[in-house]
C-alpha cells in the first residue's frame, strides 16, 4: 500500500544527518552491548531456584511416582523447546524472505534459538527414563510391555517401537542442532568479518533447512506428544504444535526486547516501529493458533469418531474442562482483544506484559496436552487433574527458571544486534507509517 | 539493461561496494535479478516517469491492448457461450445429463466449484495479506489478481447453484420464510459455504472496486480533458471519449484526488485488507469442512482446512502467472511494470505452497496408515493404485514434483518455464479436487456399491465453458478497466521517496 510502501526505502535514509539520527551514535558500544556483568545476579538466582525446583521434582518423583514427575518435567521441556524452535523458525523465515525491518531484533531470536541444545539436554534424560523405567512408571503407554498385545498398537508397531523411536529422536535432535549451529555461526561470523555473503549463505541454507525443520518438527510432535496416547491421531497435530512454537517465541522476544530497552539499550535501534510489527506477529500467531486449534477440535467433534474423540473427551472432564475453557479465552481471546490496540503494540513494555501472559498460556497448552495422560489409564479417577499440583508447579518452574537464567547469560554475553548486516540501514529506518 | 537504475546505484554506494562486488549479476535478465541482500531490486523499469506510468496503464483502457484483443475475446466469448448452452440443457433436462451415479453423486460440479473458488484466493492473498506484510512487489499484480478473484468466484458460484437439481429452488439456500416452512440446515457446512462465499464475493468486489476508484477518476479526467481540448480546437478526442467520461465519471463517484480523499482511501484500504485476510482463510476452510466433517474415509482428516487454503493459494498463483506471463508479452510496455523479479517471487511462492500441499498429502498418507483404520488406509492405497491411479499421479506430479524445478534459479527466472509449470499446476489442482471427491466416493463399504464415474460431454463442456467465461471476463477487464493500481505503482518508485534527490522527477503525475 502506498503510504507504507514508501517507508522501506532504507537506502535513502539514515546516512544523511538531516534526515535521521547518526548511525554512529545508534551503534555506539553503550547502546548495543549490556554493561559488563549485567544480569549475572538475576541469572544466578534463577539458576539456583531452578536447581532447587529440579531437586524437589526428584523428591516428588519418589512421593507421587516417577510417572507424574516425568509428565510435569516433559511439560517444562516441551514448553521451552517450543520457544527455541519457534525462534529458529523466525530466524529462518526472515532470512528466506530477505526481511529488512527485523534485522535489529534478529539477534534476540538467535539467542533464544541457541538455547536449543539446553532443551535437548533436558529431553534426553526423560527419553532414557522412558526406555528404562519399569512398566507402571512409564508415561508413554505404548512402551509398556503389557500394552504390546493391544490390537491398535500391533498395527502401529512398525512405527511405534523403541529402536525406531530412538533413531527418529536422534535424527530430529541432530537436524535441529545442526541448523541452529549453522544459523548462529553465519550470524556471528558476519559480526566479525562484515562479509555480506554470510547473509546469502544463511538464506541458501534456510531453503532446505525449512523443509528439514517442517518434517522434523512434524514427526517429533507425533513421537513425543501425540503418541503419548497411541490410539489418538490427527493430521493437524504438527501444525498445532508448530503454532505453539511460533506463538511462544515471539512472546519471549517481546519480553527480552522490553527488558533491554528498559535497561537503556537499543535506543533508536529497536524502536516502537519494531515493537509494533512484533506485536502484529504476536497477534497473528495467536489467531493462527486459534484457527488450527478450532479446526482440529471442530472436525473431531463433528465427525464423532471414537478413536479421535477420546482425546477431547478426556479433557472435558475431571477438572480439565476448566483448563480447556481457559485456553480458549487466555490463549486466543485475551491476546486477540488486547493486541488489537495499536498503543499496546507500539509500547515494548505493554507488549512484554502481553508476552508474559502468552507464555503462561503456552505452558498451560503443553500442560493440557501432556498432563491428562498421567492418570489416563484410570478414567474413573475424576479428580486426576488435581493430584499433586505442587509437583507440576515445581517441575515446570524449575525448567523455565533455568531456561530464563541461561537466556539472560546468553543475551548479556554478546552484542545485542547483528553487526554488519547488509540490511541494517533498512531496519534502522523502519517505519510503519510515513 | 546495462545502465544502473538510480535505486541500485544508490544502494551500491551506501553498501560501500564497487560495481563488481555485487552478489549476482545485475546485467542478467532485465536487471532485477540481483541476489544481493543490500539491494532492493527496482520495481519499475525503463526509467519510467510518473507520467509514463499513467500513459502506459491508461493506454490499455483507452487505445486497447493490441490488435489481438478482439479476436481473442470473440473466441473466448464463444467458448463461454457453451456454459450457457450446457446449463440451459441441464435445467431443461435434469442432472441426469451429468455422469453422476448412485455412488458418485458429486463429481465435476463440486470439483469445478472448489477449483474456481481456490483460484480466487491468490487475488485476495496478493491484495490483502501481502499488503499487510508490506510486500511492495505486489503492486505490479494486485489489480489483475483481484479482478481474477472476482471472475473466479463468478465461475465458482455457478456450480453449487446448478448442482442442486431443481435450480428454481436454489433460493431456498437462503433462510427466507416460505410457504413450505422449509429452512436450510444451519448445521451443514454446505450452508455455511453459501454465506462464506457470498461474503467473500462481496468483500472482494468492494476491495477491488474501491482500489480502482482513483484510477477510474484518472481515466475520467483524461477523457474529459481530451473532449474539452477538442472543443477548443485542439487535437481530436478518441473515439468513445464521451461514453468514457460519463461511465468512468459515474464509477469514480466524485473522486477529486484531494488529500482528504486519499487519507480516507488509505484507511479504508487497510481496513478492507484486514477484513479480507481472515475471510480468505475462512472461505476455503469452510469449503474443506464440506468434506472433512463427514465420516467418509478419504474426506475426514483434520489437516483439511489449512491444507485447502495452501492449495487454493497455490492454484491461484498459478492462474495469475498463467494469465500475466502472456499478457506481459502482448501488452506494450508491461515488461517495465511486471519484471522478471516479480515472476521469480511468484515462482518461489509456487514452490513453497506446492511443497506445503505435498506436506499435507504426506501427512494424510502417514496418518491413514498410523490411524490403523482399515477403510481409511484402503482409500489411500486405492487412490494411488486403484482405477483412478492416473488422476492421483497426475496430481502428485503436477502439484508436488513440477514446482520443484524452481529450486534452480535458471528455471524460476525463465518466464517460459514458469508458464509451463503454472499450466501443470492448474491442471494438478483441478485433479486434486477430482481425486479427493471422486476417488473417495467411488468405493463404498460394500463392493456392490462400487461404481466408476464417467464424465459426459455435458460435464466436460460445462467446465470448458466456465474457462471461457473466466477468460472473457478477464479480457474485458484488460480492455476497459485500469489493469494496474497507478498510484501504488508510483509509490514504489524511487521518485516518490521524500528523500529522493535524483533528477528523474516525473513531468507531472497526471
Amino acid at each position: 500500500m502506498s503510504h507504507a510502501a514508501v517507508a522501506g526505502h532504507g537506502d535513502h535514509h539514515g546516512h544523511d544527518a538531516h534526515h535521521g539520527p547518526d548511525p554512529r551514535v545508534l551503534l555506539s558500544r553503550e547502546n548495543i552491548y549490556l554493561p559488563e556483568g549485567a544480569g549475572k545476579g538475576v541469572s544466578t538466582i534463577l539458576l539456583g531456584v531452578g536447581a532447587v525446583c529440579i531437586a524437589l521434582t526428584v523428591a516428588g518423583a519418589v512421593v507421587h511416582g516417577p510417572k507424574h514427575a516425568l509428565a510435569s518435567y516433559l511439560v517444562g521441556v516441551m514448553a521451552v523447546m517450543a520457544m527455541s524452535l519457534g525462534a529458529m523458525f523466525f530466524v529462518m523465515s526472515q532470512h528466506l524472505i530477505n526481511a529488512g525491518w527485523s534485522v535489529t531484533i534478529r539477534r534476540q531470536a538467535e539467542n533464544i534459538m541457541s538455547l536449543l541444545p539446553f532443551a535437548v539436554a533436558l529431553l534426553i534424560p526423560y527419553l532414557i527414563a522412558q526406555l528404562l523405567l519399569p512398566d507402571d512408571m512409564k508415561l508413554i503407554q505404548w512402551m509398556r510391555s503389557d500394552m504390546k498385545g493391544d490390537y491398535l498398537l500391533q498395527k502401529k508397531a512398525p512405527y511405534l517401537n523403541e529402536p525406531f523411536f530412538v533413531i527418529r529422536s536422534l535424527l530430529y535432535i541432530g537436524v535441529w542442532l545442526y541448523l541452529c549451529q549453522r544459523l548462529w555461526s553465519h550470524s556471528v561470523t558476519q559480526d566479525r568479518t562484515g562479509d555480506r555473503t554470510e547473509t546469502v549463505k544463511a538464506r541458501r541454507m534456510c531453503t532446505w533447512g525449512m523443509f528439514a525443520f517442517a518434517l522434523s518438527v512434524a514427526f517429533a510432535s507425533f513421537d513425543w506428544l501425540m503418541s503419548l496416547d497411541f490410539r489418538f491421531f490427527s493430521t493437524m497435530w504438527p501444525v498445532y504444535i508448530f503454532a505453539g512454537c511460533a506463538f511462544s517465541s515471539v512472546a519471549l522476544m517481546a519480553i527480552v526486547i522490553a527488558v533491554l530497552r528498559t535497561m537503556g539499550r537499543l535506543t533508536g535501534v529497536v524502536t516502537q516501529e519494531h515493537s509494533h510489527d512484533l506485536g502484529k506477529l504476536m497477534f497473528s500467531f495467536s489467531v493462527f493458533w486459534a484457527y488450527i486449534a478450532f479446526s482440529q477440535y471442530f472436525l473431531i467433534w463433528y465427525s464423532n469418531i471414537p478413536e479421535e474423540t477420546a482425546y477431547y473427551l478426556h479433557r472435558r472432564e475431571g477438572g480439565w474442562e476448566v483448563l480447556s475453557a481457559l485456553l480458549c479465552f487466555g490463549h486466543f481471546v485475551v491476546p486477540f482483544l488486547i493486541l488489537m490496540l495499536r498503543k499496546v503494540k507500539q509500547s515494548s513494555l505493554a507488549l512484554a506484559g502481553v508476552g508474559l501472559w502468552m507464555l503462561l498460556m503456552h505452558v498451560l497448552d503443553v500442560f493440557w496436552i501432556v498432563r491428562p495422560m498421567v492418570y489416563a489409564s484410570a478414567p474413573a479417577d475424576t479428580s486426576a487433574s488435581g493430584v499433586a499440583v505442587w509437583l507440576d508447579i515445581v517441575a515446570i518452574s524449575g525448567i523455565v527458571a533455568i531456561y530464563a537464567g541461561l537466556l539472560i547469560r546468553k543475551v548479556a554475553s554478546g552484542v545485542l544486534i547483528p553487526l554488519n548486516d547488509p540490511r541494517q540501514d533498512e531496519a534502522l529506518a523502519h517505519k510503519n507509517y510515513v | 539493461m546495462t545502465t544502473l537504475h538510480p535505486d541500485e546505484a544508490n544502494a551500491r554506494r551506501l553498501a560501500g561496494l564497487k560495481a563488481g562486488a555485487l552478489i549476482g549479476n545485475p546485467d542478467t535478465g532485465d536487471g532485477t535479478l540481483i541476489d544481493d541482500p543490500a539491494v532492493r531490486a527496482p520495481l519499475v523499469l525503463g526509467g519510467m516517469s510518473f507520467n509514463d506510468v499513467t500513459e502506459t496503464v491508461c493506454g490499455y483502457a483507452e487505445r486497447g491492448p493490441g490488435k489481438w484483443w478482439l479476436p481473442a475475446t470473440l473466441m473466448a466469448a464463444s467458448v463461454a457461450s457453451l456454459i450457457g448452452l450446457m446449463v440451459g440443457y441441464l435445467i431443461i433436462t435434469g442432472v441426469g445429463v451429468w455422469g453422476l451415479t448412485n455412488q458418485v453423486d458429486w463429481a465435476w460440479d463440486i470439483t469445478n466449484f472448489v477449483f474456481w473458488i481456490g483460484i480466487g484466493h491468490a487475488g485476495t492473498l496478493i491484495s490483502a495479506i501481502l499488503c499487510l506484510l508490506k510486500q511492495k512487489w505486489r503492486t505490479a499484480v494486485n489489480r489483475s489478481a483481484e479482478a481474477m478473484t472476482i471472475f473466479a468466484v463468478i465461475c465458482a458460484g455457478i456450480f453449487p447453484g446448478i448442482h442442486v437439481g431443481r435450480v428454481w429452488m436454489a433460493w431456498m439456500l437462503f433462510p427466507i420464510p416460505n410457504y413450505n416452512y422449509i429452512w436450510p440446515n444451519f448445521r451443514s457446512p454446505l450452508l455455511w459455504d453459501v454465506f462464506a462465499v457470498s461474503t467473500y464475493a462481496t468483500v472482494s468486489a468492494l476491495f477491488w472496486y474501491m482500489g480502482m476508484i482513483p484510477d477510474l477518476a484518472t481515466l475520467r479526467d483524461r477523457a474529459d480533458r481530451r473532449l474539452r481540448e477538442a472543443k477548443a480546437g485542439g487535437p481530436a478526442a478518441l473515439k468513445g471519449d464521451g461514453i468514457r467520461a460519463f461511465a468512468y465519471g459515474l464509477l469514480s463517484i466524485g473522486w477529486r484526488f484531494s488529500g482528504r480523499h486519499w487519507h480516507r482511501y488509505e484507511a479504508a484500504y487497510l481496513i478492507l485488507a484486514g477484513i479480507s485476510t481472515p475471510l480468505v482463510l475462512s472461505v476455503h476452510s469452510i469449503v474443506s469442512f464440506d468434506f472433512a466433517t463427514s465420516i467418509l474415509p478419504g474426506w475426514h482428516t483434520t489437516i483439511f482446512p489449512p491444507y485447502f487454503v495452501a492449495g487454493a493459494i497455490f492454484g491461484g498463483f498459478a492462474m495469475v502467472l498463467f494469465l500475466l506471463i502472456p499478457a506481459r508479452e502482448l501488452f506494450p510496455g508491461m515488461k517495465n511494470l511486471l519484471t522478471l523479479r516479480h515472476l521469480e517471487n511468484m515462482a518461489k511462492i509456487l514452490l513453497l505452497t506446492g511443497s506445503m500441499v505435498g506436506f499435507a498429502y504426506a501427512m494424510e498418507f502417514f496418518i491413514a496408515w498410523y490411524g490403523a483404520n482399515d477403510y481409511e488406509k484402503e482409500v489411500f492405497i486405492n487412490r494411488a493404485t486403484g482405477p483412478y491411479w492416473w488422476a492421483y499421479w497426475t496430481m502428485i506430479s503436477c502439484n508436488v514434483i513440477s514446482p520443484q524445478l524452481f529450486w534452480f534459479r535458471r528455471f524460476r527466472q525463465s518466464p517460459l518455464v514458469i508458464f509451463i509449470v503454472s499450466v501443470f499446476v492448474t491442471i494438478g489442482m483441478w485433479f486434486e479436487r477430482f481425486v479427493i471427491i471422486v476417488s473417495s466416493l467411488h468405493r463404498a463399504f460394500l463392493p456392490g456399491e462400487w461404481h466408476m464415474f464417467h464424465p459426459t460431454l455435458v460435464d466436460i463442456l460445462t467446465f470448458v465453458g466456465s474457462c471461457g467465461l473466466f477468460l472473457t471476463l478477464f479480457l474485458l477487464f484488460t480492455r476497459f478497466l485500469p489493469m494496474f493500481a497507478i498510484a501504488e505503482l508510483k509509490a514504489v518508485m524511487p521518485e516518490s521517496s521524500p528523500h529522493h534527490h535524483g533528477d528523474s522527477h516525473g513531468k507531472g503525475a497526471h
